[in-house]
């Protein structure tokens, strides 16, 4: 069974690397595989991950008696069959229920988050090292650092701010917000480029080592 | 009730995961931890009505015999196959994990290992030294690509043994990494975040509507 494994995986690597000639029926294949296996995955994971253990197996609690509080997760559940309300043009109206929820919870959930995760965070990094400096800890070359640090957020931030005309010193700040965003994108690209490389190295050397290895171990 | 009830239930669910969320009382994150686990409960009946939406795309591609129609029926096959194994017996069963470890995940790894290739040919015609910010870009990702590899080590060593920068790469890599290109994320982020939250206040009061209806109504 582990050969027959290794042989499908191979074949389906083969069929996806043969759209690097061209658009053909052994790419299309496993593409739409692939499309139709990712959501039947999804498929098994919403109902295994999230509805069993959190909706039905405390709603059958409440159900054989052993806790009442089980029957608030109708509650939920109810809200979530409001999205095939989609699938009769009468009632479609409904739809919007369970969608307002969801971008409510995600709109309240992500101010508290923003905050605490990303402003806070990385406002104190960017600023903390000049702790450092009043203290006298930090070389030469790292209160380089953190100054570079400093100015880098603030004439990024400058580029993204559109209130104001970006004309005179503003411009300027801005053009340095561009070096820097610059180096940003171009670290991006190599860590990408880098990344799918590694892919590229794994599948051939699944197809050398396991694939071939397994011809070659049948003989 | 088609507008002013939903407009109520995002507003309520907002305010009360705002409060919650700051609030370390036990009462209030029972509340918090009880609304996570009801979106938790909502979203799979999103993810029933998006495979519905899939079915009826290929289903309508398939009556109407449109171009390369007869891969929808593969697509069919591949939900049917994983949900008969994965919803009944679970995601543990062998069958199900053996589809996942030998089907989905190689495919899954050539896809995305795919774009090398792609990723490639357009830095070839799109990385020109054309101005300023265009070389910045071109060298700060070849000096990172570089530093990644014992290659890239190998041909800076030898281009670069001139100058007292030869046997550095790896070190230019991790600078470029921790400094300029931390400098842009955090200005990024920072951005993306007030933009984000500047969005969440106006969703939540009802000042952006626009997922309603589609327009900005």
């Amino acid at each position: 069974m582990e050969v027959f494994g290794i042989w499908i995986a191979a074949f389906l690597t083969l069929c996806i690397y043969s759209f690097l000639y061209r658009d053909n029926p052994f790419y299309r294949f496993a593409e739409h595989l692939f499309v139709g296996m990712t959501v039947g995955y999804g498929i098994a994971r919403s109902i295994h991950q999230g509805f069993i253990p959190l909706a039905w197996t405390p709603l059958w609690a409440a159900i054989i008696g052993e806790s009442p509080a089980g029957y608030f997760k109708l509650i939920p559940i109810c809200i979530g069959l409001l999205f095939f309300a989609r699938l009769s043009s009468r009632h479609s109206w409904l739809v919007s229920y369970p969608i307002a929820i969801l971008i409510g919870f995600g709109s309240g959930a992500m101010i508290p988050n923003a905050f605490q995760a990303y402003i806070f965070e990385q406002t104190r990094g960017t600023i903390e090292p000049f702790g450092s400096i009043h203290a006298g800890t930090l070389s030469g070359w790292e209160i380089f650092e953190a100054v570079l640090m400093i100015v880098g957020v603030v004439c990024t931030l400058t580029y993204f701010f559109f209130s104001a005309e970006h004309r005179g010193p503003v411009k300027w700040i801005s053009k340095v917000g561009i070096a820097f965003l610059m180096i940003g994108f171009g670290s991006a690209f190599g860590n990408t480029v880098m990344g799918r490389v590694a892919l590229l190295i794994q599948r051939v050397d699944f197809l050398i080592n396991d694939w071939i290895g397994s011809i070659s171990a049948l003989f | 009730m088609k507008r002013q009830v939903p407009l109520i239930l995002c507003f309520l669910f907002g305010v009360v995961m705002i409060l919650t969320e700051f609030s370390p009382h036990a009462a209030s994150q029972s509340v918090y931890n009880e609304i996570v686990n009801w979106t938790l409960i909502v979203w799979p009946f999103a993810t029933v009505l998006a495979v519905a939406t899939l079915v009826q795309t290929h289903w309508a591609r398939i009556q109407r015999r449109s171009e390369h129609w007869q891969y929808s029926y593969v697509v069919f096959a591949g939900i049917i196959v994983m949900a008969a194994i994965g919803v009944p017996f679970g995601m543990k069963h062998p069958a199900f994990e053996w589809l996942f470890n030998n089907v989905q995940v190689p495919m899954g790894a050539t896809m995305f290992s795919l774009l090398a290739f792609f990723i490639a040919s357009a830095a070839f015609r799109a990385f020109r030294a054309r101005n300023t910010e265009a070389t910045l870009l071109l060298v700060t990702a070849l000096i990172v690509m570089m530093g990644n590899v014992p290659v890239g080590d190998l041909v800076w060593n030898e281009v670069m043994a001139w100058s007292p920068w030869s046997d550095k790469v790896s070190e230019a890599r991790q600078w470029i990494l921790d400094n300029p290109n931390l400098s842009a994320r955090r200005g990024i982020i920072l951005g993306i975040s007030l933009g984000g939250i500047s969005q969440s206040i106006r969703i939540i009061l009802g000042i952006e509507r626009s997922y309603l209806s589609g327009g900005d109504a």
